[in-house]
């Protein structure tokens, strides 16, 4: 019961958060938050540019996403599976060590460092 | 590849395949080889196929594997693997590594923590296979609270860097 619950509410707030962002566009809009890593540092954080990629991807527009922000893009198929093996995790055991292994996470980790680096030498 | 064999609660192995096969063992052995997170049934590994006779269910197979009489609680612990300290069940789950809610605040969220809880999920994985369930679990909590603290962070400094950048910066 609890669960369902859950899923509905999760569901819910996505579905209003996608309504907001499919209309408003992050990048001329004055409603939506900025990053706080780069008002501080002056640089880039990785999820910088999600905002403006999630527009893009709702109007279908995936290159204006890659070029926001390609990280997010590349990780969103990820994100699914993982949270498919996380609901599953006592059932499917298998899976989700397997999604889990060290070679995966080191692999995650050097794509999210590099990308945090080299996004802010080339400005991407 | 070296088999171990856990047969009307005997344990025994290392074997191979055609040692296996002189076993006579049936349908309701279980077996494990390195690079299994657990024991699994003969049947499930299709590789053992002629290496078993099917058997029908017993009536009394159900409470007994409950009670934990046919299902092996300790596996063999072979001595070319002194990492997994005779004392632990290998049978318990993986705690949480929290990966995916790691992604998620290192993607959508500006504050860089989620990153950190990556490295906790590492650390959960890699202890947890180590045979160490304690560390596993305390580094699954940690890299939790890493999670939490990276969303209600960005969430809560989002609105006071507004005052700070101009426009379309995130």
């Amino acid at each position: 019961m609890r669960r369902t619950l859950v899923i509905v509410v999760v569901l819910a707030v996505a579905l209003v958060l996608a309504v907001i962002y499919y209309a408003l566009d992050p990048s001329s809009s004055a409603v939506f938050p900025h990053c706080t890593f780069l008002a501080v540092t002056g640089y880039k954080c990785p999820g910088c540019g999600s905002q403006r990629a999630i527009h893009a991807l709702l109007h279908g527009d995936v290159a204006d996403a890659f070029r926001y922000n390609a990280l997010l893009l590349i990780a969103i198929p990820w994100i699914g599976l993982c949270l498919y093996a996380e609901s599953r995790r006592t059932r499917n055991p298998r899976l989700y060590a397997r999604l889990n292994a060290p070679a995966l996470i080191w692999t995650f980790l050097a794509v999210v460092l590099l990308w945090w680096l080299l996004r802010n030498i080339f400005d991407w | 590849m070296q088999y171990w064999i856990n047969f009307k609660g005997v344990q025994s192995g290392p074997v191979d395949l055609d040692g296996m096969k002189q076993m006579g063992l049936t349908s309701a052995a279980y077996v494990w080889h390195e690079g299994l997170a657990d024991w699994v049934k003969i049947t499930q590994l299709p590789e053992l196929q002629g290496c078993y006779v099917m058997e029908a269910p017993a009536v009394a197979t159900r409470p007994a594997a409950v009670n934990g009489a046919s299902e092996p609680q300790q596996p063999y612990q072979p001595q070319s693997q002194p990492y997994q300290p005779q004392d632990t069940p290998v049978t318990e789950p993986c705690p949480p590594t929290n990966l995916v809610w790691a992604i998620i605040a290192t993607v959508l969220c500006c504050l860089p923590a989620g990153v950190v809880a990556i490295v906790y999920a590492l650390k959960v994985t890699n202890k947890y296979r180590e045979g160490d369930i304690e560390g596993a679990k305390r580094a699954s909590e940690t890299g939790a609270w890493w999670c939490i603290a990276s969303i209600v962070l960005g969430i809560v400094s989002m609105p006071l860097s507004m005052l700070i950048m101009s426009p379309g910066a995130f």
